[in-house]
């Protein structure tokens, strides 16, 4: 494997899926991990804080241009959408809703894959709006690796059924089928 | 829609330098590609070597493509706790003698969205008539839009939102009047604001100024350019002066940067102009 990031997008209620995932992961986990959750826009705080009670790796609402490190989660903040930038960076943006959401999974997605083309994972999980078919797309034709959480496993099917609509997965896996598979990362 | 390729982009960016004398290549690459894209489906360009001749053979087009480059402001009141701090821990606990020759300075008044906010913090405060106002613009059809006051209805709504969790002192509806697509504002809010037209180098920036609101632009350029930014606005300010930026713009571990300001409310990502 020679993979460079891992992103993975849901709506708010992926919370409990995502904090399995951050439980789950080595301490050592070999990449970045980006997280574009939809979220209310004027609550700031709470949500990295409750994500990072559980997470084996250190989680942050990442800073305009940090640098992505790996073994790190970047949970893009309240009211931005979270790109990737050249060099390894985040960059952020206050750019208008995208499928009425900011952040945007498609736009997180999108900039992901320009930036790490065959070398990105991306993974949707379950969430209620079409956002991030059009992203795990990208992904899908830029070469990287796709997996899909299995609709019949998500409470809110919208997402991961979209996104199977729109591209040919490699994977269509349940939550702990994701999970050994990052595993084994 | 258009994807544009690194290619594209840097032609695009020696088009405008060599014709406009105007340099992008500064800007941050991924929000610079998304807006480029986003200018080429506006104007229905199809593709981007029909960009390139427009940039080329029509002049006029390039107000329009600026207009279009920078992004606007998100909505008004973004982030109600920020303006309260101006309100309460700023504003009200100025002394009288400390808002002679007051100046405030706007530099990237893009859809006057913070400019507006501004004001109108102002006014419920009774200050707006005794502050100077200045706000850099890059275009003349941004400045008619900010002028004009009309903006998506959608937009104003979410504002008024904001407002509310500001807790202004007036209904939201008093400063603008809605209808099925767009919302106006009613007031006249600019009598003692100046614009500006300047360019990215702000050859025209004011001197002495105390305030300095530089919320969610510093996002839009690569590091090194930022520091320019931040040098300019150090010397535009007076010692002392205050600083915002968007809460996710930080600037305390830039070893270039972080001698020039202090934090003064880190949480709000609101700075102190260091003194000398």
């Amino acid at each position: 494997m020679n993979y460079k990031a891992v992103i993975i997008g849901g709506s708010a209620g992926s919370f409990q899926i995502v904090t399995r995932i951050l439980n789950s992961l080595n301490p050592n986990f070999p990449l970045p991990v980006l997280l574009c959750l939809h979220r209310l826009k004027h609550v700031r705080s709470g949500f990295v804080e409750a994500l990072s009670l559980k997470s084996n790796i250190p989680i942050s609402e990442p800073y305009d241009k940090d640098q992505l490190k790996p073994g790190n989660a970047y949970l893009a903040p309240a009211n931005y959408h979270m790109f990737v930038e050249l060099a390894n960076r985040i960059a952020l943006s206050t750019d208008e809703p995208v499928n009425h959401s900011r952040p945007s999974i498609d736009l997180s997605f999108v900039t992901a894959a320009n930036a790490y083309r065959d070398k990105l994972i991306g993974i949707i999980l379950s969430g209620a709006n079409r956002d991030g078919a059009f992203g795990l797309k990208k992904v899908v034709d830029n070469g990287g690796l796709s997996i899909v959480q299995d609709p019949q496993e998500s409470e809110v099917k919208t997402m991961p059924t979209s996104a199977l609509q729109l591209t040919k997965v490699d994977y269509v896996y349940t939550t702990d089928q994701i999970i050994r598979f990052l595993q084994k990362l | 829609m258009v994807e544009l390729g690194i290619v594209d982009i840097r032609e695009i960016i020696r088009l405008v330098n060599a014709n406009f004398g105007f340099d992008l290549s500064n800007f941050a690459l991924t929000s610079l590609k998304y807006r480029l894209e986003h200018i080429i489906s506006k104007n229905s360009l199809t593709s981007p070597e029909n960009l390139f001749r427009k940039l080329t053979s029509e002049q006029a087009f390039f107000d329009t493509f600026l207009s279009q480059l920078f992004v606007p402001s998100s909505e008004m009141f973004r982030d109600p706790s920020v303006w309260r701090w101006l309100r309460e821990e700023y504003f009200a606990t100025l002394a009288d003698n400390a808002l002679m020759n007051y100046k405030i300075w706007v530099p990237f008044c893009i859809s006057g969205g913070e400019l507006c906010t501004l004001c109108i913090v102002l006014k419920e405060l009774r200050l707006l008539d005794k502050v100077k106002i200045y706000a850099t613009y890059f275009s003349d059809s941004s400045l008619e839009q900010i002028k004009s006051g009309v903006y998506p209805l959608k937009k104003v709504q979410v504002s008024a939102e904001n407002y509310r969790r500001f807790k202004g002192d007036a209904n939201f509806e008093e400063y603008y009047t809605m209808d099925q697509y767009n919302a106006k504002r009613v007031l006249d809010l600019f009598d003692s604001v100046e614009f500006i037209k300047d360019d990215l180098s702000f050859g025209k920036a004011p001197k002495n100024v105390k305030l300095v609101l530089m919320r969610n632009s510093l996002i839009y350029f690569k590091p090194n350019f930022q520091d320019d930014i931040l040098n300019v606005i150090y010397q535009s300010m007076s010692a002392a002066g205050i600083l915002l930026l968007g809460l996710q713009e930080l600037i305390t571990k830039n070893q270039n940067t972080k001698s020039l300001f202090d934090p003064q409310e880190i949480s709000e990502s609101i700075y102190k102009r260091r003194i000398g």
